[in-house]
Protein backbone atom coordinates (compact mmCIF):
# COMPACT_ATOMS: atom_id res chain seq x y z
CA UNK A 1 0.00 0.00 0.00
CA UNK A 2 2.72 2.39 0.80
CA UNK A 3 3.85 2.15 -2.56
CA UNK A 4 1.54 4.19 -3.47
CA UNK A 5 4.13 7.26 -4.21
CA UNK A 6 6.00 5.21 -6.28
CA UNK A 7 3.24 3.89 -7.91
CA UNK A 8 4.15 1.10 -10.84
CA UNK A 9 7.23 2.95 -11.03
CA UNK A 10 10.20 0.54 -12.87
CA UNK A 11 13.69 1.76 -12.89
CA UNK A 12 15.32 1.87 -16.37
CA UNK A 13 17.27 3.48 -18.51
CA UNK A 14 15.92 3.24 -22.04
CA UNK A 15 14.23 5.66 -24.05
CA UNK A 16 11.29 5.79 -22.23
CA UNK A 17 12.65 7.00 -19.38
CA UNK A 18 14.78 9.90 -20.82
CA UNK A 19 11.62 11.21 -22.51
CA UNK A 20 10.04 14.32 -21.13
CA UNK A 21 6.12 13.29 -19.15
CA UNK A 22 4.93 15.70 -21.38
CA UNK A 23 5.22 14.10 -24.53
CA UNK A 24 5.07 10.51 -22.97
CA UNK A 25 1.39 11.30 -22.31
CA UNK A 26 0.50 13.14 -25.44
CA UNK A 27 2.17 10.02 -27.44
CA UNK A 28 -0.25 8.09 -25.28
CA UNK A 29 -3.15 9.86 -26.28
CA UNK A 30 -2.42 9.72 -29.87
CA UNK A 31 -1.23 5.85 -30.07
CA UNK A 32 -4.98 5.42 -28.14
CA UNK A 33 -6.43 7.54 -30.40
CA UNK A 34 -5.26 5.35 -33.36
CA UNK A 35 -6.40 2.32 -32.01
CA UNK A 36 -9.62 3.02 -31.79
CA UNK A 37 -9.87 4.37 -35.43
CA UNK A 38 -9.13 1.42 -36.86
CA UNK A 39 -11.60 -1.64 -37.26
CA UNK A 40 -9.92 -4.60 -39.13
CA UNK A 41 -8.10 -7.64 -37.04
CA UNK A 42 -5.25 -6.74 -38.99
CA UNK A 43 -4.47 -3.39 -38.38
CA UNK A 44 -4.90 -3.82 -35.17
CA UNK A 45 -2.59 -6.51 -35.13
CA UNK A 46 -0.26 -4.59 -36.90
CA UNK A 47 -0.88 -2.26 -33.99
CA UNK A 48 -0.47 -4.29 -31.43
CA UNK A 49 3.12 -4.97 -33.11
CA UNK A 50 4.23 -1.63 -33.06
CA UNK A 51 3.08 -2.01 -29.17
CA UNK A 52 5.57 -4.92 -28.65
CA UNK A 53 8.86 -2.99 -30.60
CA UNK A 54 8.03 -0.05 -28.16
CA UNK A 55 7.87 -3.09 -25.24
CA UNK A 56 10.90 -4.34 -26.99
CA UNK A 57 12.93 -1.34 -27.53
CA UNK A 58 12.31 0.04 -23.74
CA UNK A 59 13.40 -2.78 -22.17
CA UNK A 60 10.00 -3.29 -20.31
CA UNK A 61 9.48 -6.92 -19.33
CA UNK A 62 6.31 -8.51 -21.05
CA UNK A 63 5.77 -10.40 -17.69
CA UNK A 64 5.37 -6.90 -15.60
CA UNK A 65 3.00 -5.76 -18.67
CA UNK A 66 1.16 -9.21 -18.61
CA UNK A 67 0.73 -8.27 -14.28
CA UNK A 68 -0.91 -4.97 -15.79
CA UNK A 69 -3.68 -6.84 -17.55
CA UNK A 70 -4.57 -8.96 -14.40
CA UNK A 71 -7.26 -6.52 -13.17
CA UNK A 72 -8.65 -6.65 -16.63
CA UNK A 73 -8.87 -10.45 -17.32
CA UNK A 74 -12.50 -10.65 -15.82
CA UNK A 75 -13.53 -8.09 -18.61
CA UNK A 76 -11.78 -9.02 -20.98
CA UNK A 77 -13.37 -12.38 -20.98
CA UNK A 78 -16.79 -11.56 -20.29
CA UNK A 79 -16.70 -9.17 -23.34
CA UNK A 80 -14.99 -12.17 -25.36
CA UNK A 81 -18.14 -14.39 -24.45
CA UNK A 82 -20.76 -11.54 -25.07
CA UNK A 83 -19.46 -11.32 -28.55
CA UNK A 84 -19.22 -14.82 -29.18
CA UNK A 85 -22.87 -15.75 -28.16
CA UNK A 86 -24.32 -12.64 -29.52
CA UNK A 87 -22.69 -11.97 -33.16
CA UNK A 88 -24.48 -14.02 -35.33
CA UNK A 89 -23.24 -12.90 -38.66
CA UNK A 90 -20.65 -14.72 -41.17
CA UNK A 91 -19.89 -17.92 -41.61
CA UNK A 92 -20.79 -20.97 -38.94
CA UNK A 93 -17.38 -22.25 -37.81
CA UNK A 94 -18.51 -24.34 -34.91
CA UNK A 95 -22.15 -25.33 -33.19
CA UNK A 96 -22.55 -27.66 -30.26
CA UNK A 97 -25.64 -28.52 -28.84
CA UNK A 98 -25.68 -28.25 -24.88
CA UNK A 99 -28.13 -30.57 -23.03
CA UNK A 100 -28.41 -30.36 -19.11
CA UNK A 101 -29.65 -33.39 -18.07
CA UNK A 102 -31.01 -34.79 -13.96
CA UNK A 103 -27.39 -36.30 -14.02
CA UNK A 104 -25.39 -33.31 -15.00
CA UNK A 105 -26.65 -30.82 -13.20
CA UNK A 106 -24.94 -31.89 -10.23
CA UNK A 107 -21.90 -33.25 -12.04
CA UNK A 108 -21.90 -29.13 -13.23
CA UNK A 109 -22.76 -28.53 -8.96
CA UNK A 110 -19.94 -30.50 -8.04
CA UNK A 111 -17.10 -29.48 -10.49
CA UNK A 112 -18.31 -25.70 -9.56
CA UNK A 113 -17.69 -26.54 -6.11
CA UNK A 114 -14.90 -28.21 -6.53
CA UNK A 115 -13.34 -24.84 -8.15
CA UNK A 116 -14.50 -22.86 -5.50
CA UNK A 117 -12.74 -24.90 -2.42
CA UNK A 118 -9.72 -25.75 -4.63
CA UNK A 119 -9.02 -22.23 -6.63
CA UNK A 120 -6.83 -21.07 -3.72
CA UNK A 121 -4.26 -23.91 -3.72
CA UNK A 122 -3.44 -23.54 -7.48
CA UNK A 123 -0.97 -20.34 -8.95
CA UNK A 124 -2.42 -19.53 -11.97
CA UNK A 125 -6.10 -18.76 -10.92
CA UNK A 126 -7.40 -17.77 -14.23
CA UNK A 127 -6.04 -20.37 -16.43
CA UNK A 128 -7.83 -22.77 -13.85
CA UNK A 129 -10.91 -20.56 -13.87
CA UNK A 130 -10.85 -21.19 -17.59
CA UNK A 131 -10.41 -24.69 -18.02
CA UNK A 132 -13.05 -25.57 -15.93
CA UNK A 133 -15.50 -23.25 -17.25
CA UNK A 134 -14.15 -25.23 -20.37
CA UNK A 135 -14.30 -28.61 -18.82
CA UNK A 136 -17.88 -28.16 -18.26
CA UNK A 137 -19.14 -26.89 -21.60
CA UNK A 138 -17.32 -30.30 -23.17
CA UNK A 139 -19.29 -31.90 -20.31
CA UNK A 140 -22.55 -30.26 -21.37
CA UNK A 141 -21.75 -31.09 -25.02
CA UNK A 142 -21.11 -34.75 -24.81
CA UNK A 143 -22.17 -36.41 -22.20
CA UNK A 144 -25.96 -36.61 -22.29
CA UNK A 145 -27.62 -39.47 -19.86
CA UNK A 146 -31.05 -39.06 -18.54
CA UNK A 147 -33.44 -37.33 -19.07
CA UNK A 148 -33.33 -33.60 -20.53
CA UNK A 149 -33.50 -30.56 -18.39
CA UNK A 150 -33.31 -27.63 -21.18
CA UNK A 151 -31.17 -27.79 -23.69
CA UNK A 152 -29.70 -24.84 -26.26
CA UNK A 153 -27.33 -24.71 -29.29
CA UNK A 154 -23.82 -22.89 -28.95
CA UNK A 155 -23.22 -21.46 -32.18
CA UNK A 156 -20.12 -19.52 -33.00
CA UNK A 157 -19.54 -17.30 -36.37
CA UNK A 158 -16.88 -15.86 -37.96
CA UNK A 159 -17.84 -12.30 -37.21
CA UNK A 160 -18.04 -13.20 -33.55
CA UNK A 161 -14.66 -14.71 -32.86
CA UNK A 162 -12.95 -12.27 -35.06
CA UNK A 163 -15.04 -9.69 -33.18
CA UNK A 164 -14.13 -11.14 -30.21
CA UNK A 165 -10.49 -10.93 -31.16
CA UNK A 166 -10.76 -7.15 -32.38
CA UNK A 167 -11.59 -6.02 -29.01
CA UNK A 168 -9.73 -8.40 -26.63
CA UNK A 169 -6.39 -6.94 -28.53
CA UNK A 170 -7.77 -3.54 -28.76
CA UNK A 171 -8.32 -3.50 -24.84
CA UNK A 172 -4.73 -5.32 -24.15
CA UNK A 173 -3.26 -2.44 -26.54
CA UNK A 174 -5.07 0.74 -24.44
CA UNK A 175 -3.70 -1.22 -21.03
CA UNK A 176 -0.45 -1.86 -22.82
CA UNK A 177 0.32 1.47 -23.37
CA UNK A 178 -1.03 3.57 -20.07
CA UNK A 179 0.98 0.36 -18.46
CA UNK A 180 3.79 1.47 -20.38
CA UNK A 181 3.58 5.14 -18.62
CA UNK A 182 2.95 4.32 -15.22
CA UNK A 183 5.87 2.20 -15.21
CA UNK A 184 8.18 4.48 -16.87
CA UNK A 185 7.05 7.76 -15.22
CA UNK A 186 7.18 8.75 -12.03
CA UNK A 187 3.93 10.13 -10.22
CA UNK A 188 5.58 13.43 -9.51
CA UNK A 189 6.71 13.72 -12.56
CA UNK A 190 3.64 12.64 -14.53
CA UNK A 191 1.52 15.01 -12.26
CA UNK A 192 4.29 17.99 -13.79
CA UNK A 193 3.82 16.73 -16.94
CA UNK A 194 0.31 17.09 -16.27
CA UNK A 195 0.07 20.52 -14.93
CA UNK A 196 2.04 21.43 -17.86
CA UNK A 197 -0.56 20.08 -20.56
CA UNK A 198 -3.78 21.31 -18.62
CA UNK A 199 -2.10 24.49 -18.38
CA UNK A 200 -3.96 26.23 -21.37
CA UNK A 201 -7.27 25.21 -19.83
CA UNK A 202 -6.45 28.32 -17.63
CA UNK A 203 -8.28 30.03 -20.18
CA UNK A 204 -11.43 28.48 -18.82
CA UNK A 205 -10.34 29.58 -15.33
CA UNK A 206 -9.42 25.88 -14.22
CA UNK A 207 -6.13 26.37 -12.44
CA UNK A 208 -4.13 23.40 -13.39
CA UNK A 209 -1.07 24.23 -10.98
CA UNK A 210 -3.31 23.89 -8.15
CA UNK A 211 -4.45 20.76 -9.12
CA UNK A 212 -1.64 19.55 -9.69
CA UNK A 213 -0.75 20.73 -5.75
CA UNK A 214 -3.42 19.07 -4.49
CA UNK A 215 -2.42 15.53 -6.18
CA UNK A 216 0.75 15.54 -4.89
CA UNK A 217 -0.09 16.47 -1.73
CA UNK A 218 -2.77 13.92 -1.79
CA UNK A 219 0.06 11.65 -3.05
CA UNK A 220 2.32 12.83 0.27
CA UNK A 221 -0.20 12.57 2.38
CA UNK A 222 -2.25 8.85 1.61
CA UNK A 223 0.87 7.04 3.23
CA UNK A 224 0.76 9.02 6.38
CA UNK A 225 -3.37 8.75 6.76
CA UNK A 226 -2.97 4.43 5.90
CA UNK A 227 -0.36 4.40 9.25
CA UNK A 228 -2.93 6.01 11.38
CA UNK A 229 -5.70 4.62 10.20
CA UNK A 230 -3.28 1.71 11.14
CA UNK A 231 -2.51 2.62 14.40
CA UNK A 232 -6.22 3.62 15.10
CA UNK A 233 -7.15 -0.08 14.19
CA UNK A 234 -4.42 -1.14 16.87
CA UNK A 235 -5.75 1.16 19.76
CA UNK A 236 -9.32 0.25 19.17
CA UNK A 237 -8.31 -3.44 18.85
CA UNK A 238 -6.53 -3.32 22.56
CA UNK A 239 -9.77 -1.97 24.10
CA UNK A 240 -11.63 -5.08 22.20
CA UNK A 241 -12.62 -3.70 19.07
CA UNK A 242 -12.47 -7.19 16.47
CA UNK A 243 -12.55 -5.84 12.73
CA UNK A 244 -12.07 -9.36 11.21
CA UNK A 245 -15.40 -10.32 12.39
CA UNK A 246 -19.28 -9.50 13.97
CA UNK A 247 -22.28 -9.27 12.35
CA UNK A 248 -22.98 -6.08 9.76
CA UNK A 249 -23.95 -4.01 12.65
CA UNK A 250 -20.79 -4.59 14.52
CA UNK A 251 -18.79 -3.98 11.43
CA UNK A 252 -20.57 -0.50 10.74
CA UNK A 253 -19.69 0.58 14.18
CA UNK A 254 -16.15 -0.74 13.78
CA UNK A 255 -15.89 1.08 10.44
CA UNK A 256 -17.42 4.21 12.27
CA UNK A 257 -14.73 3.78 14.89
CA UNK A 258 -12.07 4.48 12.61
CA UNK A 259 -13.03 6.56 10.69
CA UNK A 260 -14.29 9.47 12.88
CA UNK A 261 -10.84 9.51 14.59
CA UNK A 262 -9.85 9.45 10.81
CA UNK A 263 -11.72 12.44 9.79
CA UNK A 264 -10.76 14.41 13.12
CA UNK A 265 -7.29 13.92 12.10
CA UNK A 266 -7.57 14.38 8.79
CA UNK A 267 -9.13 17.85 9.33
CA UNK A 268 -6.39 18.82 11.56
CA UNK A 269 -3.44 18.02 9.45
CA UNK A 270 -4.81 19.87 6.52
CA UNK A 271 -5.47 23.17 8.65
CA UNK A 272 -1.58 22.76 10.45
CA UNK A 273 -0.60 21.95 6.46
CA UNK A 274 -2.55 24.80 5.24
CA UNK A 275 -0.25 26.98 7.95
CA UNK A 276 2.93 25.84 7.36
CA UNK A 277 2.37 26.76 3.63
CA UNK A 278 0.94 29.27 4.26
CA UNK A 279 3.89 30.42 6.80
CA UNK A 280 6.48 29.36 3.83
CA UNK A 281 4.75 32.37 1.71
CA UNK A 282 2.83 29.94 -0.59
CA UNK A 283 -0.13 32.15 -2.21
CA UNK A 284 -2.27 29.98 -4.47
CA UNK A 285 -2.19 31.03 -8.02
CA UNK A 286 0.71 33.23 -7.27
CA UNK A 287 3.69 32.48 -9.69
CA UNK A 288 6.27 30.69 -8.40
CA UNK A 289 9.54 28.95 -9.64
CA UNK A 290 9.98 25.38 -9.81
CA UNK A 291 12.74 23.02 -8.33
CA UNK A 292 11.86 20.41 -11.54
CA UNK A 293 11.15 21.38 -14.35
CA UNK A 294 10.54 20.02 -17.67
CA UNK A 295 12.84 19.82 -20.81
CA UNK A 296 11.80 18.76 -24.17
CA UNK A 297 14.56 16.82 -26.45
CA UNK A 298 15.12 15.56 -29.63
CA UNK A 299 13.79 12.07 -28.81
CA UNK A 300 10.06 13.69 -27.71
CA UNK A 301 10.17 15.35 -31.14
CA UNK A 302 10.73 12.22 -32.57
CA UNK A 303 8.74 9.76 -30.54
CA UNK A 304 5.80 12.96 -31.37
CA UNK A 305 6.25 12.66 -34.93
CA UNK A 306 6.61 8.35 -35.37
CA UNK A 307 3.06 8.67 -33.54
CA UNK A 308 1.45 11.15 -35.96
CA UNK A 309 2.59 8.83 -38.74
CA UNK A 310 1.08 6.02 -36.90
CA UNK A 311 -1.98 8.44 -36.59
CA UNK A 312 -1.85 9.23 -40.33
CA UNK A 313 -1.49 5.92 -41.52
CA UNK A 314 -4.35 4.44 -39.10
CA UNK A 315 -7.07 7.23 -40.59
CA UNK A 316 -5.73 6.47 -44.39
CA UNK A 317 -6.11 2.22 -43.57
CA UNK A 318 -9.48 3.40 -41.92
CA UNK A 319 -10.52 5.05 -45.01
CA UNK A 320 -9.53 3.25 -48.05
CA UNK A 321 -10.13 -0.45 -46.70
CA UNK B 1 16.19 48.91 16.32
CA UNK B 2 13.06 46.70 17.11
CA UNK B 3 12.37 44.27 14.39
CA UNK B 4 9.28 42.86 16.09
CA UNK B 5 7.34 45.30 17.92
CA UNK B 6 4.01 43.94 19.36
CA UNK B 7 1.34 46.11 21.79
CA UNK B 8 -1.38 45.33 23.81
CA UNK B 9 -1.90 41.64 21.88
CA UNK B 10 -4.79 39.81 22.74
CA UNK B 11 -6.58 36.70 21.31
CA UNK B 12 -8.63 33.93 22.07
CA UNK B 13 -10.08 30.85 20.62
CA UNK B 14 -13.17 30.34 19.72
CA UNK B 15 -14.17 29.84 23.90
CA UNK B 16 -13.62 32.50 25.91
CA UNK B 17 -10.25 32.04 27.93
CA UNK B 18 -8.01 34.26 26.60
CA UNK B 19 -4.85 32.59 25.02
CA UNK B 20 -3.44 35.19 25.02
CA UNK B 21 -3.43 38.92 26.90
CA UNK B 22 -2.32 42.14 26.84
CA UNK B 23 0.86 40.92 25.42
CA UNK B 24 3.47 43.76 24.87
CA UNK B 25 7.16 42.74 23.38
CA UNK B 26 9.65 43.67 20.95
CA UNK B 27 12.39 42.08 19.46
CA UNK B 28 15.66 43.98 18.33
CA UNK B 29 17.06 43.57 14.93
CA UNK B 30 19.68 40.35 14.82
CA UNK B 31 18.95 39.49 18.48
CA UNK B 32 18.21 36.06 19.54
CA UNK B 33 15.38 35.85 22.06
CA UNK B 34 14.05 33.35 23.71
CA UNK B 35 10.35 32.68 24.53
CA UNK B 36 9.95 30.25 27.54
CA UNK B 37 6.79 29.19 28.89
CA UNK B 38 5.26 25.60 29.96
CA UNK B 39 2.44 23.67 28.00
CA UNK B 40 -0.30 26.26 26.88
CA UNK B 41 1.12 29.38 28.03
CA UNK B 42 0.44 30.62 24.35
CA UNK B 43 3.61 30.20 23.17
CA UNK B 44 2.78 28.82 19.66
CA UNK B 45 -0.52 30.83 19.61
CA UNK B 46 1.77 33.90 19.57
CA UNK B 47 4.47 32.83 16.85
CA UNK B 48 0.66 32.31 14.81
CA UNK B 49 -0.10 35.87 15.08
CA UNK B 50 3.29 37.12 14.55
CA UNK B 51 3.09 35.96 10.70
CA UNK B 52 -0.71 36.47 10.34
CA UNK B 53 -1.86 33.37 10.34
CA UNK B 54 -4.05 34.02 13.07
CA UNK B 55 -5.91 37.41 13.56
CA UNK B 56 -5.75 38.99 17.04
CA UNK B 57 -8.85 40.32 18.75
CA UNK B 58 -6.95 43.49 19.88
CA UNK B 59 -3.68 44.72 19.63
CA UNK B 60 -0.73 45.51 17.03
CA UNK B 61 2.07 43.91 15.71
CA UNK B 62 4.56 45.89 13.68
CA UNK B 63 6.97 43.57 11.63
CA UNK B 64 10.42 45.69 10.55
CA UNK B 65 8.31 48.80 10.96
CA UNK B 66 5.20 47.83 8.72
CA UNK B 67 1.55 47.03 10.63
CA UNK B 68 0.67 44.15 10.10
CA UNK B 69 -2.79 43.87 8.49
CA UNK B 70 -4.21 41.87 5.34
CA UNK B 71 -2.32 43.82 2.70
CA UNK B 72 1.26 43.69 4.48
CA UNK B 73 0.80 40.10 5.14
CA UNK B 74 2.39 38.73 2.72
CA UNK B 75 5.57 40.94 2.93
CA UNK B 76 5.45 40.41 6.06
CA UNK B 77 5.41 36.28 5.51
CA UNK B 78 8.15 36.90 3.65
CA UNK B 79 10.91 38.08 6.15
CA UNK B 80 9.89 35.41 8.84
CA UNK B 81 10.83 31.75 8.76
CA UNK B 82 9.18 30.11 11.24
CA UNK B 83 9.77 26.15 12.15
CA UNK B 84 6.09 24.84 13.69
CA UNK B 85 6.08 22.10 16.55
CA UNK B 86 5.06 19.28 14.44
CA UNK B 87 7.05 18.34 11.75
CA UNK B 88 4.25 15.52 10.35
CA UNK B 89 2.40 18.45 9.66
CA UNK B 90 4.48 20.84 7.66
CA UNK B 91 6.05 18.41 5.37
CA UNK B 92 4.91 19.83 2.11
CA UNK B 93 7.22 18.16 -0.77
CA UNK B 94 6.69 14.56 -1.82
CA UNK B 95 10.64 13.95 -0.77
CA UNK B 96 12.77 15.53 1.12
CA UNK B 97 14.68 17.43 -1.59
CA UNK B 98 10.99 18.61 -2.49
CA UNK B 99 9.85 19.79 1.26
CA UNK B 100 13.51 21.80 1.18
CA UNK B 101 12.68 23.60 -1.81
CA UNK B 102 9.04 24.55 -1.27
CA UNK B 103 9.89 28.11 0.55
CA UNK B 104 12.18 28.49 -1.89
CA UNK B 105 9.92 27.88 -4.72
CA UNK B 106 7.45 30.39 -2.90
CA UNK B 107 10.26 32.92 -3.28
CA UNK B 108 10.92 32.27 -6.46
CA UNK B 109 14.55 31.45 -6.23
CA UNK B 110 15.90 30.94 -9.18
CA UNK B 111 16.26 26.91 -9.93
CA UNK B 112 20.05 26.58 -10.16
CA UNK B 113 19.93 28.53 -7.03
CA UNK B 114 17.54 25.92 -5.41
CA UNK B 115 19.30 23.04 -6.21
CA UNK B 116 23.00 24.02 -4.85
CA UNK B 117 20.87 25.34 -1.41
CA UNK B 118 19.05 22.03 -0.90
CA UNK B 119 22.65 20.93 -1.16
CA UNK B 120 24.16 23.19 1.40
CA UNK B 121 21.41 23.12 3.34
CA UNK B 122 20.44 19.10 3.73
CA UNK B 123 24.40 18.87 4.88
CA UNK B 124 24.25 21.32 7.38
CA UNK B 125 21.18 19.61 8.90
CA UNK B 126 22.69 15.96 8.08
CA UNK B 127 20.01 15.25 5.46
CA UNK B 128 21.92 14.85 2.55
CA UNK B 129 21.64 10.81 2.01
CA UNK B 130 18.11 11.28 2.29
CA UNK B 131 17.30 14.03 -0.10
CA UNK B 132 14.77 11.26 -2.81
CA UNK B 133 13.37 9.81 0.49
CA UNK B 134 9.60 9.82 0.80
CA UNK B 135 7.98 11.44 4.59
CA UNK B 136 6.76 8.17 5.64
CA UNK B 137 9.89 6.85 5.56
CA UNK B 138 11.90 9.16 7.47
CA UNK B 139 11.48 9.56 11.95
CA UNK B 140 10.09 12.23 13.83
CA UNK B 141 13.73 13.91 14.31
CA UNK B 142 14.77 13.45 10.64
CA UNK B 143 11.54 15.72 9.54
CA UNK B 144 12.69 18.19 12.01
CA UNK B 145 15.58 18.13 10.30
CA UNK B 146 14.17 18.65 7.10
CA UNK B 147 12.04 21.48 8.57
CA UNK B 148 14.56 23.15 9.60
CA UNK B 149 16.58 22.99 6.39
CA UNK B 150 13.59 24.06 4.37
CA UNK B 151 12.92 27.39 6.31
CA UNK B 152 17.29 28.00 6.85
CA UNK B 153 17.20 27.77 2.85
CA UNK B 154 14.72 30.74 3.05
CA UNK B 155 17.01 33.37 4.00
CA UNK B 156 14.86 35.38 5.83
CA UNK B 157 15.90 38.13 8.22
CA UNK B 158 14.05 36.56 11.29
CA UNK B 159 13.72 33.10 11.89
CA UNK B 160 11.32 31.39 14.73
CA UNK B 161 11.98 28.01 16.05
CA UNK B 162 8.39 26.51 17.60
CA UNK B 163 10.13 23.12 19.84
CA UNK B 164 12.08 23.10 16.98
CA UNK B 165 14.41 20.58 18.17
CA UNK B 166 12.22 18.61 20.70
CA UNK B 167 12.77 15.58 18.75
CA UNK B 168 16.50 16.00 17.82
CA UNK B 169 18.89 13.26 20.08
CA UNK B 170 21.11 15.44 22.08
CA UNK B 171 23.93 15.55 19.80
CA UNK B 172 21.65 16.64 16.81
CA UNK B 173 20.21 19.12 19.17
CA UNK B 174 23.80 20.60 19.95
CA UNK B 175 24.37 21.25 16.18
CA UNK B 176 21.46 22.73 15.02
CA UNK B 177 21.93 24.88 18.43
CA UNK B 178 25.51 25.79 17.47
CA UNK B 179 24.17 26.54 13.99
CA UNK B 180 21.45 28.88 14.93
CA UNK B 181 24.33 30.57 17.13
CA UNK B 182 26.33 30.60 13.72
CA UNK B 183 23.21 32.02 11.71
CA UNK B 184 22.61 34.54 14.77
CA UNK B 185 25.81 36.09 14.65
CA UNK B 186 25.53 36.27 11.18
CA UNK B 187 22.73 38.92 11.72
CA UNK B 188 19.80 36.45 11.02
CA UNK B 189 16.97 37.56 14.19
CA UNK B 190 16.06 34.25 15.98
CA UNK B 191 13.44 33.76 18.26
CA UNK B 192 13.60 29.95 19.84
CA UNK B 193 10.01 28.98 21.73
CA UNK B 194 10.64 26.34 24.40
CA UNK B 195 9.98 25.01 27.44
CA UNK B 196 13.46 24.06 28.41
CA UNK B 197 15.41 26.50 30.28
CA UNK B 198 18.31 24.67 29.01
CA UNK B 199 17.44 25.90 25.31
CA UNK B 200 16.71 29.51 27.10
CA UNK B 201 19.80 30.38 28.85
CA UNK B 202 22.04 30.21 25.16
CA UNK B 203 19.72 32.99 23.81
CA UNK B 204 20.49 37.18 24.48
CA UNK B 205 17.10 37.78 25.55
CA UNK B 206 14.60 35.68 27.41
CA UNK B 207 10.87 36.21 27.59
CA UNK B 208 8.75 34.20 30.22
CA UNK B 209 4.57 33.66 29.22
CA UNK B 210 2.64 31.93 31.54
CA UNK B 211 -1.30 31.63 30.92
CA UNK B 212 -1.17 33.76 28.11
CA UNK B 213 0.81 36.79 29.98
CA UNK B 214 4.34 37.95 29.95
CA UNK B 215 5.51 37.66 33.03
CA UNK B 216 9.02 38.69 32.90
CA UNK B 217 11.40 40.07 29.75
CA UNK B 218 14.97 40.44 29.90
CA UNK B 219 18.21 39.63 29.60
CA UNK B 220 19.33 36.35 30.49
CA UNK B 221 21.00 36.75 33.13
CA UNK B 222 18.62 39.14 34.85
CA UNK B 223 16.15 36.66 34.46
CA UNK B 224 17.82 33.81 35.82
CA UNK B 225 18.63 35.50 38.80
CA UNK B 226 14.95 36.71 39.20
CA UNK B 227 14.30 33.69 41.58
CA UNK B 228 10.37 34.76 42.19
CA UNK B 229 9.57 35.00 38.70
CA UNK B 230 11.15 31.70 37.97
CA UNK B 231 9.50 29.83 40.51
CA UNK B 232 6.19 31.38 39.62
CA UNK B 233 6.48 30.13 35.88
CA UNK B 234 5.65 26.39 36.19
CA UNK B 235 9.00 26.09 35.11
CA UNK B 236 10.91 23.27 35.52
CA UNK B 237 14.45 24.76 36.81
CA UNK B 238 18.25 23.76 35.94
CA UNK B 239 19.42 22.27 38.20
CA UNK B 240 22.54 24.16 38.67
CA UNK B 241 20.10 27.57 39.45
CA UNK B 242 18.17 25.36 41.75
CA UNK B 243 21.24 24.49 43.24
CA UNK B 244 22.15 28.05 43.57
CA UNK B 245 19.05 28.96 45.31
CA UNK B 246 18.90 26.71 47.59
CA UNK B 247 22.62 27.33 48.66
CA UNK B 248 21.64 30.73 48.64
CA UNK B 249 19.05 30.33 51.54
CA UNK B 250 21.32 27.70 53.52
CA UNK B 251 24.24 28.66 55.77
CA UNK B 252 27.38 26.61 54.52
CA UNK B 253 28.37 24.44 56.15
CA UNK B 254 29.39 20.67 54.37
CA UNK B 255 26.98 18.85 55.81
CA UNK B 256 24.24 21.12 54.69
CA UNK B 257 25.92 21.62 51.66
CA UNK B 258 26.08 17.44 50.52
CA UNK B 259 22.15 17.23 52.20
CA UNK B 260 21.13 19.10 49.55
CA UNK B 261 23.19 17.70 46.95
CA UNK B 262 21.22 14.58 47.88
CA UNK B 263 17.79 15.44 47.81
CA UNK B 264 18.15 17.24 44.23
CA UNK B 265 19.51 14.53 42.80
CA UNK B 266 17.08 12.02 44.75
CA UNK B 267 14.71 14.36 43.13
CA UNK B 268 15.87 14.51 39.28
N1 LIG C 1 -6.74 25.34 17.50
C1 LIG C 1 -7.07 25.63 18.77
N2 LIG C 1 -8.38 25.74 19.12
C2 LIG C 1 -8.72 26.04 20.38
N3 LIG C 1 -7.85 26.24 21.37
C3 LIG C 1 -6.53 26.15 21.11
C4 LIG C 1 -6.08 25.83 19.79
N4 LIG C 1 -4.74 25.80 19.80
C5 LIG C 1 -4.37 26.08 21.08
N5 LIG C 1 -5.43 26.31 21.86
C6 LIG C 1 -5.39 26.66 23.28
O1 LIG C 1 -4.69 27.88 23.42
C7 LIG C 1 -3.80 27.82 24.53
C8 LIG C 1 -2.38 28.13 24.09
O2 LIG C 1 -1.94 27.12 23.20
P1 LIG C 1 -0.51 27.13 22.50
O3 LIG C 1 -0.53 26.06 21.49
O4 LIG C 1 -0.20 28.49 22.06
O5 LIG C 1 0.43 26.72 23.72
P2 LIG C 1 1.99 26.47 23.73
O6 LIG C 1 2.57 27.45 24.70
O7 LIG C 1 2.53 26.48 22.36
O8 LIG C 1 2.08 25.03 24.38
P3 LIG C 1 3.09 23.84 24.06
O9 LIG C 1 4.28 24.04 24.91
O10 LIG C 1 2.34 22.64 24.48
O11 LIG C 1 3.39 23.87 22.61
C9 LIG C 1 -3.96 26.45 25.14
O12 LIG C 1 -4.76 26.57 26.28
C10 LIG C 1 -4.65 25.64 24.09
O13 LIG C 1 -5.54 24.73 24.69
MG1 LIG D 1 3.37 25.10 21.10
Amino acid sequence: MKNIIIGQYLPGTSFLYKMDPRSKIIALMILMISTFILKDVTHILIMLGVVLLILKIGGIPIARIARGLKPIMILLLFTFTFQIIFIKTGTLIFDAELTLTVFTLPLMIFIILFWYLTRRYIKFKFLYLLITAFGILTMLALYTPGSVLSSSTLEVYGDGLSGAFFIMVRLIIIVTLSTILTLTTKPTDLNLGLEKILKPLSIIRINAEEIAMIISIALRYIPTLLDEANKIMLAQASRGVDFTEGKLKDKVMQIISLLVPMFIISFKRSDDLANAMEARSFVPGKRRTRLHTLSWHNLDTTVIVFCIFIFISAITVRVMF
Amino acid sequence: MNIIEIKDLSFSYQDEIDALSNVTLSVKKGEWVSILGHNGSGKSTLSKLIIGLLKADSGEIKVDGVILNEESVHDIRRKIGIVFQNPDNQFVGVTVEDDIAFGMENLCFEQSDIIDKIKEYAEKVSMSEYLKKEPHALSGGQKQRVAIAGILAMKTDIIIFDEATSMLDPKGRESIMNYIKEINKAGVTVITITHDMKEAVLSDRIIILKEGRVIACGDTNDILNDKETLNSSNLELLLPLKLQYLLDEANLSNDKVKDILWQLSLNK
